[in-house]
């Protein structure tokens, strides 16, 4: 095919784990910035936390207004390394799923390689439990759709992914994971404002439903702070310095 | 018991992980307290649950392995605070991530790990495994995670290192095992007691056939003289007819007495009431009577054969020879019991039940009975 392997930067992966293991109810998704290079290797090097408009279960879509913003963020981050960089590809997690794509998953792979035949899509499987042997798991590939020979349907082909050092985790990605915080938030907030906008409801219906928002509100917060905390510096190596957290 | 570590903190850990060429490990910081939930439901009025929660907040990855360990496995304490600092409190245990390697704690581990606990005063120390797999052509690969508890396991074991629960349960096997084999040995006793009664039985029941034969031979003969003594009298020819109808009564008999199906005799049992018995067999070479098979209807005058055809059971001795044999029989039987007496010797509890039984022992003829099975 038209990929030969996707390098995926380790604060990239950072952050697509930061994100995945974010949600427990519904997938999540977001957009792959990086490269390709002559050997057709694809090179991940950063990644855009995307919003869902519409948070259904099983349904991950990406907007063409999502995507155009991606392209000018991608061009920004271009400038600011000083690589091309644009987007080349897309992931999303499967939260107590497994991690083969679906059905509906490879058909919207299919649709992106149609304008970019060096798109990848990337699924992360978490939250998996073996009751039996008390061991959990995460998962992660990396696949693109080829046109099936007999039929009209699209299959899957497995592309090998690998995860590279990345010594120190970039500015691109730190921004992208305080994004993570934000962004959810901020979806609280929306689905709140919209509950609030529907005067039909009488006030009490609207005091119950809304007096979730504020625990929901917390714990995203919560989350940013403990992000914050957790990308921590280490001062022996010459990589990242220490914060200490008021919590320890 | 529950343990839960935060998103951020786990992924940061796959991050150092993913930079590490080898592998990576590191401290667990975080709380572990006890919670109580009381519930109250309708089939009981109040439950108490404990539930033992494991927060791992944060992690402190150390740089490169052995930095707080030699080869030897011995712990360092000097360099377990420098790695650690002032975060020594609130460790709770300590993490390791490896690739293509079993979900075990290796033996370094278990040492260390013991270390850690003496020396940080965590009794209760966890340990927290990654390990990672690929597929063949690395399109999919798995982070596996499990947290280890080795000093609750300490429950399990003995002083011996013996699993506790396997102790038990030899104990019980090694009970259990007596008791069958005393079990075994009452068992044993009952069922020679019952062999001999069923012995006994058998013996009363092939009398009962064979004196209602002697009855119908008798009624026989006396119609068979009846009838003869019409034509002529000749001594000779009435000892024909007593072979021949020996022969029909041994028939008679045999046909009645397939009835009395004898079991195959215990070896213990060394009495002729066994007729089958091949042991008996070398013993009634001395016997008086040794039968051999004729044909029915034969006139032979086979003295010393009891005109018997081939039967199971002994209940076909002519009946004067029968009456007579009773009387031979307690002689014979008694030097019998003094043949045999030595090799029961061992047999304590088959003597015990010879003297309980009766002593009417009529089968000197179903001891010579030929040993050949039908």
């Amino acid at each position: 095919m038209a990929v030969q392997a996707v390098h995926l930067e380790a604060d990239a992966f950072l952050v697509c784990l930061n994100h995945a293991l974010s949600t427990e109810k519904e997938e999540v998704m977001g957009l792959c910035i990086g490269e390709v290079d002559t050997s057709r290797i694809v090179h991940i090097h950063s990644v855009i936390i995307l919003r869902r408009s519409d948070k259904r279960k099983d349904r991950v879509e990406i907007s063409p207004e999502q995507l155009s913003a991606a392209s000018t963020e991608a061009e920004r981050l271009a400038e600011m390394t000083g690589r091309p960089m644009r987007v080349v590809g897309w992931y999303h997690s499967h939260p107590h799923i497994t991690v083969w794509p679906s059905h509906v998953d490879v058909r919207t792979q299919a649709m992106y390689q149609m304008m970019d035949q060096g798109f990848v899509g990337l699924i992360f499987s978490c939250f998996i439990e073996d009751k039996n042997t008390k061991t959990g798991r995460i998962l992660y590939t990396c696949f693109q759709s080829i046109q099936a020979q007999k039929s009209s349907e699209y299959e899957r082909i497995e592309i090998p992914i690998h995860v590279v050092p990345h010594e120190t985790i970039g500015k691109v990605c730190l921004e992208s994971a305080v994004e993570l915080p934000k962004i959810l938030c901020q979806e609280e907030q929306d689905a709140y404002r919209r509950i609030h906008s529907l005067t039909h409801l009488d006030s009490v219906t609207k005091i119950h439903n809304g007096s979730e928002e504020p625990a929901n509100f917390t714990k995203p917060a919560a989350n940013g702070v403990k992000a914050l905390l957790t990308y921590r510096f280490q001062q022996e190596q010459p990589r990242v310095t220490q914060i200490n957290s008021p919590w320890e | 018991m529950a343990a839960s570590i935060s998103g951020y903190t786990f992924s940061s850990v796959c991050y150092f992980s993913a930079n590490s060429s080898a592998d990576h490990e590191g401290f667990l910081l975080g709380e572990v307290r006890q919670e109580e939930t009381f519930s109250i439901s309708d089939s009981q009025i109040s439950n108490t649950e404990f539930l033992q929660v494991i927060e791992i907040h944060n992690h402190e990855p150390c740089s490169k392995l052995f930095s707080f360990y030699d080869y030897a496995g011995k712990v360092d304490e000097e360099s377990l605070d420098r790695i650690l600092k002032d975060r020594r409190k609130n460790v709770i245990g300590w993490y390791r991530f490896r690739r293509n390697t079993q979900q075990q704690m290796s033996y370094r581990e278990h040492i260390i790990h013991k270390q850690l606990t003496h020396i940080l005063g965590v009794p209760d120390l966890v340990f927290l495994l990654f390990s990672f797999i690929s597929t063949a052509n690395n399109s999919t690969h798995a982070l596996e995670y499990v947290l280890f508890r080795p000093n609750r396991s300490t429950d399990f074991f003995d002083k011996d290192g013996v699993m506790k629960d396997i102790r038990a349960i030899y104990q019980v096997y090694n009970a259990l095992q007596e008791k069958v084999q005393a079990v075994c040995i009452d068992v044993e006793k009952s069922e020679r007691v019952v062999e001999s009664f069923q012995a006994d039985v058998n013996k009363l029941k092939r009398q009962i056939a064979q004196r209602k034969n002697e009855k119908e031979q008798k009624i026989r003969l006396q119609q068979a003289i009846l009838s003869r003594q019409m034509p002529a009298d000749n001594l000779e020819p009435m000892f024909v007819p007593r072979m021949s109808y020996t022969g029909f009564a041994v028939e008679g008999c045999t046909l009645e007495d397939s009835d009395v199906s004898d079991p195959p005799p215990p070896y213990s049992d060394f009495s002729a009431t066994s007729q089958e018995s091949t042991v008996s067999h070398g013993l009634l070479e001395s016997s008086v009577f040794m039968p051999r098979p004729q044909a029915v209807g034969s006139s032979g005058y086979v003295s010393t054969n009891t005109g018997l055809k081939y039967s199971g059971n002994g209940a076909s001795m002519p009946s004067s020879q029968r009456a007579v044999g009773d009387n031979v029989d307690e002689s014979e039987d008694s030097d019998y019991e003094n043949l045999l007496e030595p090799t029961e010797s061992s047999d304590s509890e088959y003597s015990q039940t010879r003297d309980s039984r009766p002593s009417a022992h009529p089968d000197g003829d179903s001891r010579n009975t030929q040993t050949s099975q039908i």
